[in-house]
């Protein structure tokens, strides 16, 4: 995996709101994720690209901590997640930190659960003692939606609704890092441009850190700063978006980039290319 | 290349168009597909027009084998043997780059990519004439689609198989059709050829669309998004549909929905707007 040595990025974790250092996570005897590192700067948008099963959605599963990893760490503004968490608080303050929006809002949202009641669910866990009304507002105003929404069920709302209404409350218990899988892949593409202003206006409002895992190379080069690839889970090329799309030094990264569909496009060459790869 | 709102219209019953008033014909290969019974629209689904989805997870059932799915619609409609349809699955699994030992797995034994090529063989069983693809490589990546996407071209190169190709995204669209229809709200906005409809829109739905795709080549930042909502098709639309959301809308615009009209020059690019010209314009001036 490509180091940036002089950087000594894994050095000062406080600097970064993320770091992640050789995480390693095998299923039998396939190895998912293997020897996976980098961080993430405050306000960072950093992307995982590569194809289905190379290792992006473990590794964000892992950062989330839906997944346990073999070996490595993973630390969030200088804290280490790596450990079990201890007592209800413990796991709390831990969900804080990060937040995850998934790609199908229909799945990740209650069905019977009204706009505002989830987000009040979840204030009302992290924060029991606030005033959650306001809060609410102020969370529907951020994601774009009208008081009107408040009150709808996932299914009343169109897809870009849903989505708004995932990122909403992700946003509510104010995370440091925003895992994004997926989470623009099911939209078309009016829609999708919709909510990826919403996230730049977002990322601009607050220091939050982006973590985007995609397939969609436009949308990587639209909103990110950083990028990782990664291939049968492991990095193959890091650094900063513009520049590995500019010049991508591994094979797999320059197939990637000549599979996006465009003019002059020859899909039977990429084929060729794959197979040889 | 539309909202989803449109496109079970056309497309999801795109072999029985089950729509209120629809009074004129849908000929597939000559076959008014609205006046056949249940047995001939049968028989056609198995040799006329055949169609593939998006997610085959979804369309296989994961508990028989691959073989028994591809062979199983042209076995019971009688039309060959077991033998030789099992002689024609191998074939087709070879056209599509896979071999006779995906016959006997299931299809949660193979990876997703791997599994959208045994529906387009499936597909292509019953030598259609007419292959319908709805989204078919939107859930794979990119890698994966130009391998599907070069499958389709060579398959319809070899078997002279006509393609109908749903998708919303618009590049691809571009890549790898000769003529593209643009939907909105259940309309045709704008058809024409693939590049001429991309290069120089005559609708503002389609330069919208084409504005707010992320791509490659644009400049990084903020997208050009169409703000608002498709409008809801339960309610009667007088005028144009996207006028709401149109930059170019003018009076008329919600007082009549405007005719499809070929573009000066171009009889065969055609785009339902009043305000094609104007928009001609802004784009070369921008």
């Amino acid at each position: 995996m490509p180091e940036n040595d002089e950087k000594s990025p894994y050095g000062d974790n406080a600097e970064h709101v993320l770091v992640v250092k050789g995480l390693r996570r095998t299923f039998g005897a396939v190895r998912a994720v293997d020897d996976v590192s980098f961080t993430l700067p405050p306000g960072g948008s950093l992307g995982i690209v590569g194809e289905s099963g190379s290792g992006k959605t473990t590794t964000a599963r892992i950062v989330v901590g839906l997944e346990r990893a073999d070996e490595g760490e993973v630390h969030v503004r200088g804290r280490s997640r790596t450990a079990r968490g201890r007592g209800r608080a413990h796991r709390l303050a831990r969900a804080r930190e990060v937040q995850m929006v998934f790609q199908d809002p229909l799945l990740s949202l209650d069905p019977r659960t009204g706009v505002e009641a989830a987000l009040r669910e979840t204030l009302r866990l992290h924060f029991p003692d606030r005033d959650h009304g306001l809060r609410i507002r102020e969370l529907l105003d951020q994601v774009g939606l009208g008081t009107r929404a408040a009150d709808a069920l996932p299914r009343q709302l169109s897809g870009g609704q849903r989505q708004r209404v995932a990122i909403a409350r992700a946003l509510a218990v104010e995370p440091a890092v925003l895992v994004l899988d997926e989470a623009v892949a099911a939209l078309d593409v009016s829609v999708q441009a919709q909510i990826l202003n919403l996230l730049a206006d977002i990322r601009e409002q607050t220091s939050i850190g982006y973590l985007f895992i995609t397939h969609d190379l436009g949308v990587v080069r639209c909103v990110t700063d950083d990028v990782i690839v990664m291939r049968h889970g492991a990095v193959v090329e890091a650094g900063p978006t513009a520049e590995v799309f500019a010049g991508p030094r591994h094979p797999y990264t320059r197939l990637l980039l000549e599979s996006v569909p465009r003019p002059g496009w020859d899909p039977e060459r990429i084929a060729v290319a794959r197979r040889a790869l | 290349m539309n909202t989803p709102s449109d496109r079970p219209v056309l497309e999801i019953r795109g072999l029985r168009i089950d729509l209120p008033g629809t009074a004129r014909p849908v000929l597939v290969d000559g076959h008014d597909v609205l006046a056949l019974d249940a047995d001939r629209l049968r028989a056609l689904r198995t040799g006329t027009a055949a169609m593939i989805f998006q997610d085959p997870r979804a369309a296989i059932n994961p508990l028989r084998r691959i073989g028994d799915f591809l062979t199983e619609s042209v076995c019971l409609t009688g039309t060959t043997t077991v033998k030789a349809a099992r002689a024609r699955a191998v074939e087709l699994l070879e056209a599509v780059g896979l071999d006779a030992s995906a016959l006997a797995k299931y299809p949660g034994q193979v990876s997703g990519g791997m599994l959208q090529r045994v529906m387009i063989a499936a597909a292509l069983m019953g030598d259609p004439v007419l292959l319908l693809a709805d989204e078919p490589t939107t859930a794979l990546d990119v890698t994966t689609q130009a391998e599907v996407i070069a499958l389709l071209g060579k398959l319809r190169e070899r078997f002279g198989t006509g393609l109908l190709f749903v998708t919303h995204d618009l590049d691809l669209a571009a890549a790898i059709s000769d003529r593209v229809y643009v939907m909105y709200a259940g309309r045709i906005a704008e058809s024409g050829p693939a590049d001429e409809v991309f290069e120089r829109p005559r609708h503002p739905y389609t330069a919208a669309l084409l504005a707010s795709t992320p791509r490659m080549e644009n400049p990084r930042g903020r997208l050009a998004a169409v703000d608002g909502q498709p409008p809801d098709l339960r309610a009667e639309l007088t005028g144009c549909a996207f006028a709401a959301r149109c930059a170019l809308a003018t009076e008329i615009c919600d007082r009549q929905a405007p005719p499809s009209l070929p573009a000066p020059g171009r009889p065969d690019h055609k785009a339902a707007c009043h305000h094609s010209d104007r928009l001609g314009r802004t784009a070369v001036d921008a």
